[in-house]
């Protein structure tokens, strides 16, 4: 357990070492995060709420998944998959740590390191600009620390699985590509699922990435009430668990296929 | 010039050759790149069906500007792929670009040739197909002057976006590292330009006109070829500036390349 948690604090380190990097990626975030709250202002025009859905709650879930970026790291994650090819895997599967375990720890440290530098700083520079929703009450925030924390644990899995490609193969680039790519348009990410057709929006709310993204960011604008908050973290924990068991399950095959080149 | 351009077409012709090595994979992963791509237009059909009209413009209108601009992006990201500023910075970080330096061949052949990215083909058929979809959707009144400018606007995008390339490569030198913030112009660029500009805050617009004139390739000539209003009280002519603005850029990129290879100085790695 010692070493899980030294794992987190050196990644964490090391992630707050980036500052010029953090600061650009902030920046950026930050733009785009402009440009999806203009084009969701020119959609609602006068409509206060759509779906359910306030204007304040649109703008906030665009500032949101922009801060969220760096935190969930879903645009692409190819970490470890370099070090299959580099051949700095053959050290890792040695360390007296369990691999997935390892990993995850690396991973919590950079998501604690991006929400103090690149998450918090961009939503609060964003709050200035637009008349944002905050959580009401004390229980709203605890709730949504709890599903961020969830979030983390179903992306991360979800990225350590597609990662465990290159056991495999030695391009797993492409299935890394189209694996991202989906959980871009399935968690919410481009436009705010409460905007879709209720059968699409209820699909993407199934999957993984639904769970990752979209329904924390429902909890901080509360958008979602009582029997639905139970169902969201119901769905949460069972990728949480199913998706851990698979990566444990997939690892245990990958390892007997692993073929480490260079070194 | 010409033993430049013969040695540019060999060397991409080794690129096409190794990226073709497995055609299966490489149709495969084409066609999934244009999915996923695709899935952006897809999200913001939908919601957009909740609404009705952005800013005034149908579904078909907005589908004409996402489509041009992903083509033409895909378009760029294919020829000027040497000049990505995410695979040249580490060129220059490791000092691989000393090497190209030493041979006695122009070195923007050389770059231009060190890179072609085969598999953008995935943007550029999903711009089509957006493109395709704008096209059977909106009520555009065809003349031959709407027509011959379709060409001519995607030539100049692809400039546009080629001379960012060249620009964000140029800074890497003086940089050794690539920067995120010039995704903002970029494939940020490239995010507004899909959308009728009269959307976005002054400000973003005040950026998109006059730092990085994106607006001129996009939505001003589009207002002329799908006869909008002009909310924004523009001249007519401002339709027109698209091949003026994007060859002074592509100029100007140039020549900032050429400086940034006189002030070279390596990291010495």
């Amino acid at each position: 357990m010692n070493a899980f948690f030294a794992t987190i604090h050196t990644s964490f380190r090391r992630q707050l070492t980036y500052r010029a990097a953090n600061l650009s990626g902030l920046f950026t975030n930050l733009m785009f995060g402009f440009f999806r709250a203009a084009v969701l202002i020119a959609l609602y025009k006068e409509q206060t709420s759509v779906n359910g859905l306030s204007i304040n709650g649109a703008v906030t879930y665009a500032g949101l998944t922009q801060s969220l970026i760096g935190v969930m790291s879903f645009f692409h994650w190819y970490d470890l998959m370099h070090t299959v090819y580099d051949g700095r895997v053959g050290a890792d599967l040695l360390r007296p740590i369990n691999y997935f375990s390892y990993w995850l720890g690396i991973d919590i440290g950079r998501a604690l390191g991006a929400l103090i530098i690149r998450g918090l700083p961009l939503f609060l520079v964003f709050s200035v600009f637009y008349d944002i929703t905050l959580p009401e009450s004390l229980i709203q925030w605890n709730l949504f620390a709890l599903s961020i924390l969830f979030a983390l644990l179903i992306s991360f899995s979800w990225r350590f699985l597609v990662n465990l490609a290159s056991f495999w193969t030695p391009n797993a680039l492409g299935i890394g590509r189209f694996a991202f790519g989906l959980s871009w348009t399935l968690s919410g990410f481009y436009f705010p699922l409460a905007l879709f057709p209720d059968w699409l929006a209820n699909f993407c709310r199934l999957t993984p990435f639904g769970a990752s993204l979209y329904f924390p960011i429902q909890v901080f604008i509360g958008n979602v009430q009582g029997a639905e908050i139970m169902q969201g973290f119901f769905i949460q924990v069972f990728w949480v668990v199913t998706l851990i068991i698979l990566g444990h399950i997939v690892l245990a095959q990958g390892v007997k296929k692993l073929v480490i080149q260079g070194g | 010039m010409r033993r430049n351009l013969s040695l540019l077409f060999r060397l991409l012709r080794i690129q096409i050759r190794s990226q073709l090595q497995y055609p299966a994979s490489f149709v495969m992963e084409v066609l999934s790149q244009a999915m996923i791509l695709g899935f952006f237009f897809v999200a913001f059909a939908v919601t957009l069906s909740q609404f009705g009209d952005i800013g005034g413009w149908t579904l078909g209108e907005v589908a004409l500007l996402w489509g041009l601009a992903e083509f033409s992006f895909g378009m760029m990201d294919m020829i000027f792929s040497g000049f990505d500023y995410d695979a040249f910075g580490p060129l220059v970080i490791k000092g691989t670009f000393d090497q190209l330096l030493l041979r006695p061949v122009n070195i923007t052949m050389q770059v231009l040739g060190s890179r072609f990215v085969l598999r953008r083909l995935g943007k550029i058929i999903e711009g089509l197909i957006i493109f395709i979809i704008g096209l059977s959707l909106a009520n555009v009144d065809w003349t031959l002057g709407r027509i011959l400018y379709i060409p001519v606007l995607i030539f100049c995008q692809v400039l546009f976006f080629g001379s960012l390339f060249i620009f964000g490569a140029t800074t890497t030198f003086w940089t050794k590292e690539r920067l995120e913030i010039l995704n903002v112009f970029t494939y940020g660029g490239s995010e507004i330009m899909s959308y009728p500009m009269h959307i976005f805050p002054r400000a973003i617009r005040l950026l998109f006109s006059f730092v990085v004139p994106a607006i001129f390739l996009s939505y001003f000539p589009m207002v002329y070829i799908l006869d909008k209003p002009n909310p924004l009280n523009m001249p007519v002519f401002t339709s027109f500036l698209a091949p003026f603005i994007a060859i002074s850029m592509f100029w100007l990129s140039l020549k900032f390349w050429r400086f940034g290879i006189k002030n070279y100085q390596s990291t010495g790695s």
